[in-house]
């Protein structure tokens, strides 16, 4: 339909500059210049091999939770709960790694099918509840965020906690499981091609696979999916547990791959943002990937913009919520104009 | 009902006792002769039919100047019908406007001083209707929609004892839908055999049908093919027994509206093992709409840019597919329902293809025209109960009678 595509077009360019203007007036108000600001936040991002390193190591889990959230919202569940099965995972990484031993790639794989694991479990009484219970997995997952952050208080405050320090932490990656950083002077490992082979993967399983229809159809259409004779429940069911499952294996990476230990807070809110960059993305895996690191070249912008201008990172940071409302406003605006 | 009638009605007093409210629906419902159910019945638990009843004694009681009505008989019965274009008539002779939006010719010719003649939003004819006939204007409306190579062939005839003869493909045996306090009903299908539950709407037919098709929970016994069907409803085993299903509602469960024609086609089993076979698709794509005469800008544009008649017919191409092995049974709720003059027919086409074929076809339907054009037995069902079968042949009135629960 070309007569939607071009106001889609027009709005999209007009919240983006809206966006921008917003924030130059933030960054005034903050007292710096948003010329200096500007140049701070790309510098910081993509403007030298580090800067490009920071981003892309943010980027990982960022991208791995925009393709599950892409993979629930497709089967017509609003998973909420990445957050939670986030910090499952990494929970489970934690807990696993500095038991294991032996071939570097053989423990590394099995911590992270652990991490994975421990995310789709977590997701398991919200998909019981909804099935059997009726109850919105909007709601469950959120309640479950709630468990997930006070699990991860205790965990690190009792059995994970490393008795070497005072601090609550767990206990460190035996160096040789951890990833190591793909060149030196930078954080990236091969976490993040493998998340973005994950992410293109969800988005050939969508769109290219049997399954992948099934679950869209489901999604766009519960009714006539069940009329048409599709197993519905166990397609929304695999959906949300596949969903959790990704963000599990974010957490597991951020532990194998950034921060080699669970610690409290964790995570600072990778899961919501996930979401964020799947709505902007249009709920495709290409677009949510590519909101993934736009979000990911921001929050590592940010800290530049901290450091060089003085201006807070929240800031920053602001952008993302305003962007995914201005989308949604757009999305709601253009429904209404094809009704 | 009482309260959805009030916000309805403009002129109903701001602050009114329940008691008085009631009393003056009451007095509405009478002097509209209108079916409405109890003034303090729940909306929601009434059937679609009343529903309508209560929004056009809505529009009615406000006395506006300007009245517009989109199809409004589609769910009443004839006499419900013949007094509401009454009082239609009386407010246009006291010199009120009328605007009717019907597909029905009998309507126009028995009510109408003017009419205006649409096809594919463009105006084809304008005129007082004593200027025309309703031969002329059905010509014109089949004219200018899609030539159709194969009209209906008429002279269908009612199955004969050799038929009966043969082995059941349906067996419903003392069965009641959940949720309703409908007596038990039992009714059966040959190979071949065509059955339409003729109803207005509210009275069960629909939801008889739904039952078989495993859309709705029942109790007592559906066998299809000799399988047992669960009595939770089971889409699945329905369809597993060689049962297709061709919804009333064909945006919300006919079609996935935001999938493409070719993958609506596609589904419930694309074809190809692990990834689609894209090939595959298009190729059935193409042939499916080459062979339904579905009108269509390209097999990747989404269902819902079809017009009505082309769903219908989509749905129609999918279900009667034969990837999935040979329908046995076909289960259709008002599938000619909205649809003009030209895609209903190829519908009924489809429908008889596919019993001649073989296939066990069973119709719920509100509108007698319809019903009579698909021909098979019919079975009037009035509060959830059947007449016992009647022929095709059975005259309007008497059928009219029957759906109004006037004669058994």
């Amino acid at each position: 339909m070309t007569v939607v595509s071009r106001p889609r077009v027009l709005f999209a360019a007009a919240i983006a500059a809206s966006t921008l203007v917003l924030l130059a007036v933030l960054v005034l108000v903050a007292g710096a210049s948003p010329g200096e600001a500007l140049a701070a936040l790309v510098g910081g991002s993509v403007g030298s091999g580090a800067a490009l390193g920071e981003t892309l190591t943010r980027a990982t889990s960022l991208v791995l939770c925009a393709a599950g959230a892409v993979l629930a919202l497709r089967a017509g569940v609003l998973n909420i709960g990445l957050d939670g099965q986030f910090l499952m995972g990494a929970a489970a990484a934690a807990a696993v790694g500095p038991l294991l031993d032996g071939t570097p790639n053989a423990a590394r794989l099995a911590l992270l099918l652990a991490a994975a694991a421990a995310g789709a479990v977590f997701a398991a009484p919200a998909v019981w509840l909804s099935e059997r219970r009726g109850v919105p997995p909007v709601l469950s997952t959120i309640l479950l965020n709630l468990v997930a952050a006070a699990a991860v208080t205790w965990l690190v405050r009792g059995p994970l906690q490393d008795r070497a320090a005072d601090y609550p932490q767990s206990r460190p990656l035996s160096t040789s499981v951890r990833l190591r950083p793909l060149a030196p002077g930078v954080r990236t490992t091969a976490a993040f091609p493998v998340a973005l082979l994950l992410a293109a993967g969800s988005g050939v399983f969508l769109s290219r696979t049997k399954a992948g229809l099934k679950l869209r159809a489901a999604g766009a259409s519960p009714a006539a999916a069940r009329a048409i004779g599709l197993a519905d429940a166990p397609l929304r069911a695999g959906a949300l547990l596949g969903s959790a499952a990704f963000a599990g294996l974010a957490g597991g990476l951020e532990v194998a791959a950034v921060t080699g230990r669970l610690f409290d807070p964790f995570g600072s809110g990778v899961g919501y943002l996930g979401i964020a960059a799947a709505l902007l993305g249009g709920t495709g895996a290409g677009g949510a990937t590519a909101a993934a690191l736009f979000f990911a070249a921001l929050g590592a912008g940010s800290s530049a913009l901290q450091r060089d201008t003085g201006v807070p990172a929240a800031v920053a940071m602001i952008v993302p919520g305003l962007l995914v409302l201005g989308v949604l406003l757009v999305r709601r605006r253009l429904s209404g104009d094809e009704a | 009902m009482a309260e959805n009638l009030a916000r309805l009605d403009s002129s109903a007093p701001f602050l009114e006792l329940p008691a008085a409210r009631r009393s003056r629906v009451r007095r509405l419902a009478e002097s509209f002769t209108l079916d409405l159910g109890e003034p303090d019945a729940r909306v929601a638990g009434l059937p679609v039919g009343t529903r309508q009843r209560i929004e056009i004694a809505g529009a009615l009681a406000a006395d506006p100047g300007i009245l517009i009505l989109d199809e409004p008989t589609a769910v009443l019965s004839p006499d419900e019908t013949a007094s509401l274009f009454a009082s239609l008539r009386r407010r246009a002779d006291s010199g009120k406007a009328v605007v009717l939006i019907t597909h029905r010719l009998t309507e126009v010719f028995e009510t109408a001083d003017r009419l205006t003649l649409l096809a594919r939003g463009r105006t084809v004819k304008e005129c007082r209707v004593a200027d025309t006939t309703a031969e002329e204007i059905g010509s014109l409306l089949l004219g200018s929609a899609e030539r159709h190579e194969h009209a209906s062939q008429g002279g269908l005839r009612p199955p004969t004892a050799a038929d009966r003869g043969r082995s059941a493909v349906l067996d419903a045996s003392a069965i009641v839908p959940s949720g309703t306090s409908a007596p038990p009903t039992s009714f059966s299908l040959a190979e071949g055999e065509l059955l339409v539950l003729l109803a207005i709407d509210g009275n069960g037919a629909d939801t008889l049908a739904r039952c078989v098709a495993g859309m709705h929970p029942f109790s007592g016994r559906i066998e299809v093919s000799g399988r047992s069907l669960p009595n939770s409803g089971d889409p699945r085993a329905f369809r597993a027994a060689g049962g297709r299903f061709v919804p009333a509602d064909r945006r919300a469960e006919g079609l996935v509206a935001s999938l493409s024609l070719a993958e609506n086609l596609a589904l419930p089993t694309p074809p190809g093992r692990l990834f689609l076979d894209g090939a595959a698709m298009a190729r059935l794509a193409g042939e499916r709409l080459r062979q339904h005469g579905i009108r269509a800008e390209s097999p990747s544009s989404p269902a819902a840019t079809l017009s009505g008649g082309n769903q219908q017919k989509l749905v129609l191409a999918r279900e009667l597919d034969d990837r999935l092995g040979p329908p046995r049974l076909m289960v259709a709720v008002h599938p000619t329902r909205g649809l003009d003059l030209s895609a209903a027919a190829a519908v009924r086409d489809r429908i008889e293809e596919a019993r001649r074929a073989g296939t066990a076809v069973l119709v719920a339907s509100s509108d007698p025209e319809e019903a009579r054009l698909l021909g098979g037995t019919l079975e009037v069902v009035y509060r959830g109960a059947l007449s016992g079968p009647l022929s095709p042949e059975t005259p309007l009135p008497a059928l009219g009678r029957r759906m109004a629960g006037l004669a058994s």
